[in-house]
């Protein structure tokens, strides 16, 4: 029943409250039922009532009607306590299989200060924010990213029960907040492809790009090489300042190639983002083949970015 | 929130503080070892608090619940009954401190506390105990406040007015459910608690009886006249008559619990009035005689009073007519009439030779009456509360010895004296006279009014009333027991408190009676609104009772008054509309007027582009528009409704005037 009832629910709250990047609470968004402590109450005054009754003793009806009408008075407090207030996407940045995806969301109130206001989503804990009058709160909320490619938390849950409690308010708001998910970096084997359609003129060079060690060529440093290149070992050995230098392979380009791999399409895909951010952190020139998708060799932050996004959305639909 | 948080120290605090306020006034009628046990209890609660202690294990809690059981036991003798519970709960409530770890404790505690406000109330249900029970109130909302994790709710002065807020709020609503919600009757009966003092008239009299409960100036009942209060000395409130007497004692017979209603014949005007009783745990009312009193579950029994089938122990208000001019039983039958002719075997030689001798030289019942009354009034007797005792033969001893006594002395004399004579007479307990408040022009009566007088029986008269203490003491009749003891008798000598000893001052006696007013007014709109009370207001109001009708009202009314709240609450006008968005609106008009109107989708500025093209001539102002707003909503430049407004007002200068359509 309730998993017949769940698609009709999202589309019913899909035109209610349309995603957006910013949404103000108002009341055809607001919900509001007793919460189990208002149940508890609601038992509570029942007695009360019963005391009332059954000795004929009006003060025992008049405090059970006081705190019948504080029940009821507490619907719009709790209803106002979320009326009017104004959420908004905050961004966040792109992050691996396995660690936390974090949003920001930011809280504005335009009237009123906001207590307590819980936000999250379900079976994760609620992140509590007070927010104050005319002011602004900004919570990060944390999902375990599983999976790669976009993640998409869904409604965003967000509830108060101040002042008393006995109520719960609360809203399912979608703020159209999307977070990419890079595949889990994995070491392993360089997969090296000569390059795109170039016949093998180097027969060697495959066979000398198995394993990272034995890659490694250097040379003498030189003012302006990267520090992190630098090879420790070598130095220690007392061989002299070396850099580990790629550049062995001048003349042609670096192409990382999904199809040079062997493992299931994940697995490679992990194993490319590994010396996607090797290569990077190394400064090194390189391309990226995917099955029907080239990037071409480049360097830098941006390049980087767009070979993992690459990765990461690989097999997606756009 | 599944998890279970534990609870903010302003909570703690305001539960700390609630509940010294809910178990204060409990401790009229607790034992005083919960003082203790509280005291205890919240000294280690705070001590856990600060980390300095640990909370009680199971066994420490078991002992303490043992403790507990032990001292209710020995301090009430039994651990049933309503008495022993409420020390039960009081003792639960303070314990439940120990053991409160999580928000979810705090919360049963907060509950328990509401629950514990409402059993005060069965023993105490004055003005001062409902104005008091909202402190308990308020500040256990304060700690319910205290449990939200809130910056707001860690301060202590705004939880608390937050709480009385709330509070306030909630009081109209409060009072249309108390006008309106229906009430009913007890749906299983409860033992009622029985450290509520209740002293009043008993149904067998000892001359010292009535003497001892005009030591008490506790309230009887009040009565309000419909028309003008009859003067006082005409104020006889009838409860029970006593018929047996065995030597020394005067007690109902047994026949007088048979309802069987009596035969009288009404006569004269009838006085209407109403009743405010306060309990006094027995089952019958005071009326005038003679009375018809409107009560469900109350009847006339064969001695004129009315008894309800329960015993009034609670406040009871019920409306009552009588016929003094009333002619009662003129034909009675023999064997009533031989109940009330009944003598010991023996005893009181004395007064049966002189009632034999009044019964020679009177042979009419009426002269006889009269010359005893005559006898009182001219032979030295002396009214007082503090008479001799007396020894075997009490009547004789009064009567020719000690010459001393109270209207319980008089009336057991005088009835003794007319069935030794052969006159048919019995007892007649109740109240006499009361004080009338002018401002709210109704009698109280209390207990030092208890009065006991005669009535005898002769044929065609039926039963005619008489009051020997009449001729010892008129005062008492016509102005009350103060002035019938004067300076030498103790009046409420044991009650040195009692604002009714300080009447002479006038301003606290004005303070007194005003305070009376106020207690009677919450007696009868308050405590009294019940059952047939309700109905008779609401049928004032509404007119022919209709349960619809009144649903419709409570709903309506109700709604209106959540309403008007929520308006309050919320203020919709305040609510700054989007100025940005209004301002395109007006855009948008303004260019429709011209015949541009913008398509569904059309972003404002392709919009803007197109409506350009269509009026060149004023591109540039429509342009500037589209970029201010553009700048504004979009590029995060500060809003200024100002500079909308005037490129608006530019665009609309340049546009060709148009008469709207």
């Amino acid at each position: 029943m309730r998993a017949a009832l769940k698609p009709l629910w999202g589309r019913w709250l899909a035109r209610r409250i349309p995603p957006a990047a910013s949404v103000r609470l108002n009341q055809r968004r607001i919900f509001i039922l007793p919460s189990r402590v208002g149940a508890a109450f609601a038992v509570a005054l029942l007695l009360m009532l019963l005391v009332g009754i059954n000795y004929q003793n009006s003060l025992a009806y008049g405090l059970t009607f006081l705190l019948m009408s504080v029940f009821v008075v507490a619907i719009l407090h709790t209803y106002r306590n979320l009326a009017g207030l104004v959420l908004k996407a905050g961004g966040g940045g792109a992050v691996f299989v396995g660690e936390q995806a974090r949003f920001r969301v930011r809280l504005e109130s335009r009237e009123r200060e906001h207590q307590a206001v819980a936000l999250g989503w379900p079976p994760n804990e609620l992140v509590l924010r007070d927010v104050p009058r005319l002011g602004q709160a900004e919570a990060d909320l944390s999902l375990p990213a599983v999976r790669r490619g976009w993640l998409r938390p869904g409604r965003l849950r967000v509830e108060s029960r101040f002042p008393l409690g006995l109520l719960v308010a609360w809203s399912w708001v979608d703020l159209d907040q999307a977070l990419l998910i890079y595949p889990r970096p994995l070491e392993g084997d360089l997969p090296l492809s000569v390059g795109l359609g170039a016949e093998d003129e180097e027969e060697g060079m495959r066979a000398r790009g198995r394993g990272a060690d034995d890659f490694q060529g250097l040379r003498d440093y030189q003012p302006g090489d990267s520090k992190r290149r630098l090879d420790w070992k070598a130095y220690s050995r007392g061989q002299g300042l070396l850099v580990k230098d790629f550049a062995m392979l001048s003349g042609r380009d670096l192409w990382l190639d999904y199809d040079s791999l062997g493992g299931d399409s994940e697995m490679r895909l992990s194993l490319l983002c590994h010396w996607v951010l090797q290569l990077s952190e190394r400064q090194q020139p390189f391309g990226l083949q995917l099955p029907g998708q080239v990037i071409a060799p480049d360097q830098g932050e941006g390049h980087r970015d767009a070979c993992l996004r690459a990765l990461a959305l690989f097999g997606e639909r756009p | 929130m599944s998890a279970l948080p534990g609870i903010p120290r302003i909570a703690l605090t305001w539960l700390l503080v609630a509940q010294l306020l809910v178990i204060l006034p409990h401790l009229l009628h607790l034992p005083l070892w919960v003082i203790a046990l509280w005291l205890g209890a919240a000294g280690w609660r705070v001590q856990i608090f600060r980390m300095r202690a640990r909370y009680p294990n199971g066994w420490a809690k078991g002992g303490l619940m043992l403790v507990v059981l032990a001292g209710v036991l020995l301090s009430r003798g039994t651990l049933v009954g309503l008495d022993a519970a409420v020390v039960l709960l009081i003792a639960t409530f303070i314990l439940k401190l120990l053991e409160m770890r999580t928000r979810r404790d705090a919360l049963v505690l907060i509950f328990l506390g509401f629950f514990c406000v409402v059993t005060a109330y069965l023993f105490e249900d004055g003005i001062v105990a409902a104005l008091y029970s909202l402190l308990p109130v308020t500040a256990l909302l304060a700690a319910l406040v205290g449990l939200q994790h809130s910056g707001f709710a860690e301060r202590p002065w705004p939880t608390l007015r937050l709480a009385g807020g709330l509070l306030l709020q909630a009081l109209p609503l409060m009072l249309l459910l108390f006008v309106f919600f229906p009430r009913m009757g007890p749906l299983w009966s409860l033992p009622m608690p029985s450290d509520k003092g209740v002293t009043g008239l008993s149904d067998s009299m000892e001359p010292a009886d009535i003497a001892e409960l005009s030591r008490s100036s506790a309230l009887a009942f009040r009565a309000s006249f419909e028309g003008p209060v009859p003067p006082r000395d005409q104020l006889y409130w009838r409860a029970l008559t006593l018929e047996r007497f065995d030597g020394r004692r005067w007690s109902q017979s047994n026949y007088a619990e048979l309802p069987s209603a009596p035969q009288w014949r009404k006569a004269g005007e009838p006085l209407d009035y109403s009743i405010v009783m306060q309990p006094s745990g027995k089952p019958w009312l005071f009326a005038l005689d003679v009375g018809e009193v409107a009560q469900n579950e109350s009847r006339m029994m064969t001695d004129f009073r009315w008894q309800r089938r329960r015993p009034v122990d609670r406040p009871l208000l019920y409306q009552a007519r009588s016929w003094p001019q009333a002619l009662r039983e003129a034909d009675a039958e023999p064997p009533a009439l031989r109940r009330a002719l009944q003598l010991p075997e023996q005893g009181d030689p004395r007064s049966r030779a002189w009632a034999a001798e009044l019964q020679r030289e009177h042979p009419q019942a009426e002269a006889l009456v009269a010359a005893l009354l005559q006898h009182f009034n001219r032979e030295p007797y002396v009214y007082t509360l503090r008479p001799q005792p007396l020894g075997r033969d009490s009547i004789d001893e009064f009567l020719f010895d000690t010459r001393r006594g109270f209207c319980a002395h008089y009336a057991g004399a005088m009835t003794f004296v007319l069935r030794a004579a052969g006159i048919p007479a019995r007892v007649v307990t109740g109240y006499q006279g009361g004080e009338l408040n002018p401002g709210g022009n109704y009698i109280q009566v209390r207990q030092f009014d208890a009065h006991a007088w005669v009535e005898y029986w002769q044929p065609e008269q039926g039963w005619r009333s008489v009051d020997p203490t009449y001729q010892v003491a008129p005062q008492r009749i016509e102005l009350g027991l103060e002035d019938a003891l004067g300076e030498e008798d103790g009046f409420l000598d044991d009650q040195p408190f009692s604002p009714l000893r300080y009447r002479e001052l006038a301003w606290l006696n004005q303070l007194r009676l005003g305070w009376e007013n106020l207690n009677y007014g919450w007696q009868r709109w308050v405590l009294g609104y019940q059952g047939e009370q309700q109905l008779k207001l609401l049928h004032n109001w509404f007119g022919n009772l209709d349960w619809q009708r009144l649903a419709l009202a409570l709903v309506g009314s109700g709604t209106l008054l959540i309403g008007l709240l929520a308006l309050w609450l919320l203020k919709p006008w305040q609510q700054r509309a989007d100025p940005q968005r209004q301002a395109f609106r007006r855009f948008e008009r303004l260019l429709a007027r011209h015949g541009v109107r913008r398509q569904a989708g059309e972003g404002a500025r392709a919009f803007a582009e197109r409506a350009g093209r269509e009026l060149p001539a004023q591109a540039p102002a429509i342009q500037a528009f589209a970029r201010c707003f553009e700048a504004q909503r979009y590029a995060g430049q500060p809003a200024s409704r100002a500079a909308l407004r005037q490129a608006l007002g530019e665009l609309r200068r340049a546009l060709p005037w148009r008469l709207l359509r």
